[in-house]
């Protein structure tokens, strides 16, 4: 993918944002970033909102993402082994859901109540499945990449927010913007996007 | 027989054996209740086929008699587990019974016990990992069958409120997989009344009758078929916070339970709940979802992220989505809530609201979103319109109600009453060590 399809199919998974995230989502530089986006928004493909500091996909910058990102699809014509892969995340994204959603709330009594993080032996727990999960998504991310070369990126970053949170850094988990469940849902994003799949009808 | 039970009232085993849902179909029997026939496989089969990868010597054998018992039939082959475990395993609608289907099918859900998804709640929950499934077959009724058809979930009573009203979803002309997936619009419980008034009586019956039973709030899933109401699930409520303040209150003035089982079925834990900020019950709901980050948000409707930071510079904002893609962060970020259409407990929007600790309320089965308005519970919001969510109950309320804490009142203080009376001690105290100290005086005497 050249550089500036990465830099405008950024915007695509990541949605409105700043240089840092664009960076983090395509690994350049955040002055390289700087520099592909200025042209994106001469090409009227991509504009900066002053107001909330961020840019933007314009109309015609997400239709040119998807015909491109769609052409470099068809023309490596792996379209069914991507789409063979993103069945096999279908079936770890509920349990990626449900491991933030244990990682945030607790069931005591059959009242569910905001983790406080007190009882370390669970954090533990739940810490010690996102690691035995995480196992099991770089195989399929492997798979995915083996399709279209730029989903391994995924790869580094989602080990990247479990080394953080493995080191104490632990709202890297599903509690921040660059948390391992933030990028677990832009790979999700990029996946409906690469192929043509609408997230919700109506 | 050894691995095959009948579902009929005279089965008596325990949920160790033939799993909670044949459980509580055997107690439906047992009311007098329509349950489609059928029969369950043991859980102890379920553990030698995931023990040794074949069914145990004998299965196939009474497998083949149950099927003749039943007939030819298309059936529906259901996991249950002796512990719940909602929607991890598989289920097999629609199955036109022979002997090899059936084989098929009860493989596919045995082995559903073991994937990764399900090992992983299981340790999350400490639940043991060789516990296996038992699996229930049964005749199918047919919510599709015809107009006067129809499936849903009902409880006795609100859930979020303990009212004494019953509460739920139904979806006419649809199979009820269709109202627990969300991927279709359902409709309040009670517009079965006008549509289907034999169908709704015989509902309303049967959940008083299994309420006397428990003696308790219930929950029953449902299906009916040409006009005939078929009970295809059932148990207890488990209601929480306020909803179990007052259910347990209105129990013991009714005579169901005692003060004293009304005080030993509410863990403390339930009135650090009723704590939270709720919206007054007496506002005008327009729609409920699922509240998934308890607290009220009160502000104008936006329904995209740009709107929503936008329109947040001049005032608080609750954000309306069908769903929530990485683009809604910027906005939930900016909003003081979000609603959206789709989602459970454990979907992204749950998650992320979380995050920010932002209320909170998904599922919501009647919201459409528009490009300038959202339709919501029948009516249309247009953005800029303030609305109030309750992240708690999942209502969402037109305009600003007023906001309670400690919105259970009147039930609470009636109960924490009977609590200083039990402990006899009538100081100052925070009110879960008022039923702290009750329930430790109701515990002595029980074991005395």
């Amino acid at each position: 993918m050249s550089r500036d399809l990465l830099v405008l199919h950024a915007l695509r998974c990541v949605g409105t944002t700043g240089l840092t995230r664009v960076a983090s989502f395509t690994g350049l530089d955040e002055s390289d970033v700087e520099s592909e986006l200025i042209d994106l928004a001469v090409a009227g493909l991509v504009t900066h909102h002053r107001g909330f500091g961020g840019w933007a996909l314009t109309e015609s910058g997400r239709s040119a993402d998807a015909a491109r990102t769609k052409a470099e699809l068809e023309s490596a014509g792996t379209r069914p082994a991507l789409a063979e892969a993103f069945d096999a995340f279908l079936v770890l994204n509920p349990e990626l859901l449900d491991l933030c959603t244990a990682w945030q709330v607790r069931s005591a009594d059959g009242v569910t109540t905001v983790n406080d993080h007190s009882d370390t032996a669970y954090d533990a727990r739940v810490l010690a499945l996102f690691t035995d999960f995480h196992a099991r998504a770089v195989v399929v991310i492997a798979a995915l990449a083996a399709a279209v070369p730029r989903f391994g990126r995924y790869d580094a970053r989602l080990s990247e927010a479990l080394d953080r949170a493995q080191a104490g850094e632990l709202e890297r988990l599903a509690d921040t913007i660059d948390s391992f469940h933030t990028i677990w849902a832009e790979l999700h994003e990029d996946l409906l996007a690469t192929l043509g799949i609408a997230r919700w009808s109506g | 027989m050894e691995w095959v039970r009948h579902l009929s009232g005279a089965l008596g085993e325990p949920p160790e054996v033939v799993g909670g849902k044949a459980h509580g179909l055997v107690l439906l029997h047992r009311l007098g209740l329509p349950v489609p026939a059928g029969f369950v496989v043991t859980t102890e089969a379920c553990r030698v086929f995931l023990r040794t990868g074949r069914f145990p010597g004998g299965l196939a054998g009474e497998l083949a008699s149950a099927i003749e018992v039943l007939g030819p039939s298309t059936v529906s082959v259901r996991s249950g587990a002796a512990v719940s475990m909602p929607g991890m395993m598989d289920t097999i609608l629609n199955l036109r019974l022979t002997p090899d289907s059936l084989d098929e099918a009860l493989k596919s859900v045995f082995a559903s016990w073991n994937t990764p998804r399900a090992r992983t709640y299981r340790t999350l929950h400490g639940i043991p990992h060789d516990l296996g499934t038992a699996v229930v077959v049964q005749r199918m009724v047919f919510g599709d069958r015809d107009d006067h058809s129809g499936s849903g979930v009902a409880f006795s009573r609100d859930p979020g409120t303990g009212e004494n009203a019953p509460f739920g979803e139904v979806l006419f002309g649809h199979q009820g997989d269709d109202v627990v997936s969300g991927r279709t619009l359902t409709l309040p419980l009670h517009t079965i009344a006008n549509r289907e008034p034999a169908v709704w009586q015989d509902l309303l019956d049967a959940l008083s009758c299994i309420e006397q039973h428990y003696r308790d709030a219930c929950y029953v899933e449902f299906t009916f078929e040409s006009g005939v109401l078929w009970l295809l699930q059932v148990r207890p409520g488990r209601f929480t916070g306020a909803a179990a303040v007052r259910l347990a209150t209105d129990l013991a003035d009714a005579g169901a339970i005692t003060r004293a089982e009304a005080l030993l079925r509410l863990a403390p834990h339930h009135l650090r709940h009723v704590r939270v900020p709720r919206i007054e019950p007496d506002a005008d709901v327009i729609a409920r979802g699922l509240g998934v980050c308890p607290g009220v948000a009160a502000g104008r409707v936006a329904v995209t992220s740009d709107e929503a930071v936008r329109m947040a510079a001049d005032g608080p904002v609750v954000l309306v989505r069908p769903e929530t893609s990485p683009e809604d962060i910027r906005g939930l970020a900016a909003a003081t809530g979000i609603v959206t259409a789709r989602g459970g407990p454990a979907s992204h929007a749950a998650v992320v609201a979380r995050s920010m600790g932002k209320p909170a309320v998904v599922g919501v089965a009647d919201l459409h979103v528009g490009s300038d308005s959202v339709a919501i519970g029948g009516r249309t919001v247009g953005v800029g319109a303030m609305v109030t969510i309750d992240g708690t109950g999942g209502e969402v309320v037109l305009g600003t109600p007023r906001v309670v804490t400690g919105g259970a009142d009147g039930h609470l203080r009636r109960l924490l009453g009977w609590a200083d009376e039990v402990s006899g001690d009538g100081s100052e105290r925070g009110e879960a060590e008022r039923l702290e100290a009750a329930q430790v005086v109701l515990r002595r005497r029980e074991g005395a």
